[in-house]
């Protein structure tokens, strides 16, 4: 699985193996940027996620995983580069119709702090076969400490279409948005 | 008498025998297009398998078998759906085609 995630403060690219049906290992590069731009940070790692307990229901899942990461951070206001790790743990639940997550990431390096959380939500607009175009409205609030104040209000465009999913939004901070996942 | 009783037999055997025979499976957890696709494409790869139907909204996946060929539903459950993550919460087994199966749970919604 590859996804991304993309604005102009935010810039993520993640390659995901899955080893077995609960394990799955990666590596990502992400960019992050303050909102005045002055402060940037490119933090490359290696993941690991695991899917710590799963509920199986009729007409839904929920989830609770852990995802977890280590590797180098640099910055444009420090010299060389840090090792940071980032520890963190997401819940969902899903029917065909209704999605909800929470995320929480600890992103630490000596120094260096910045934690994200975002919580998501959303619909599809109708039901459809699994073989066809699903679209999706999702609302997605996030907030990450040391590079920004604001929290992050994003609405958008999901569309789900055999293996290939995207989202396009536009910010509260009127920036444009992009996210996107191919299964292999 | 006896020659249409035998002929009805040997009918009736002939027809169950050409009858497509195909297991379903209801699944619990399967709600998104992914998590369809993903069982799809692994109960295709099986060797007795000629074709697959997941239907999300009826929580059902279908395997047809290749003629003569039996399907074992304790390896395409163990293996491919409740290792994928799903539990299984009903097995039959009909003598229905995927094709049948689709146009009848597809009549129903």
């Amino acid at each position: 699985m590859t996804m991304g995630d993309i604005s102009p403060n935010w810039q993520e690219v993640l390659v995901n193996y899955t080893l077995t049906a609960r394990d799955a290992v990666g590596a990502s590069a992400l960019f992050m940027r303050s909102d005045d731009g002055t402060k940037t940070r490119q933090f490359t790692e290696a993941t690991y996620t695991r899917l710590i307990r799963r509920w199986n229901m009729p007409e839904s899942q929920a989830n609770i995983w852990f995802i977890g990461g280590i590797g180098n951070i640099t910055g444009n206001d420090f010299s060389g580069s840090k090792t940071m790790a980032s520890p963190g743990i997401q819940v969902d639940y899903e029917t065909t119709r209704i999605y909800v997550s929470a995320t929480s990431r600890l992103y630490r390096a000596q120094g260096l702090n910045h934690d994200f959380a975002s919580v998501r939500t959303g619909f599809s607009f109708y039901e459809v076969d699994y073989d066809q175009t699903q679209p999706w409205f999702i609302l997605e609030v996030r907030r990450m400490r040391g590079l920004t104040d604001k929290t992050e209000v994003t609405p958008m465009l999901r569309l789900i279409h055999n293996r290939y999913f995207v989202e396009l939004g536009v910010n509260n901070a009127s920036q444009a948005r992009m996210n996107f996942m191919y299964i292999f | 008498m006896k020659k249409i009783v035998i002929a009805l037999a040997m009918g009736i055997t002939a027809i169950s025998s050409m009858a497509a025979t195909s297991m379903k499976f209801t699944v619990n957890g399967m709600v998104c297009s992914f998590c369809a696709q993903g069982i799809e494409k692994s109960l295709s790869k099986m060797g007795a398998t000629k074709e697959v139907f997941v239907d999300l909204k009826k929580k059902t996946v279908a395997v047809e078998a290749k003629d003569g060929q039996v399907l074992d539903a304790k390896a395409i459950i163990s293996a491919e759906i409740v290792d994928a993550g799903y539990d299984v919460v009903k097995i039959e087994t009909v003598l229905q085609s995927v094709a049948e199966i689709k146009a009848e749970l597809k009549g129903r919604k």
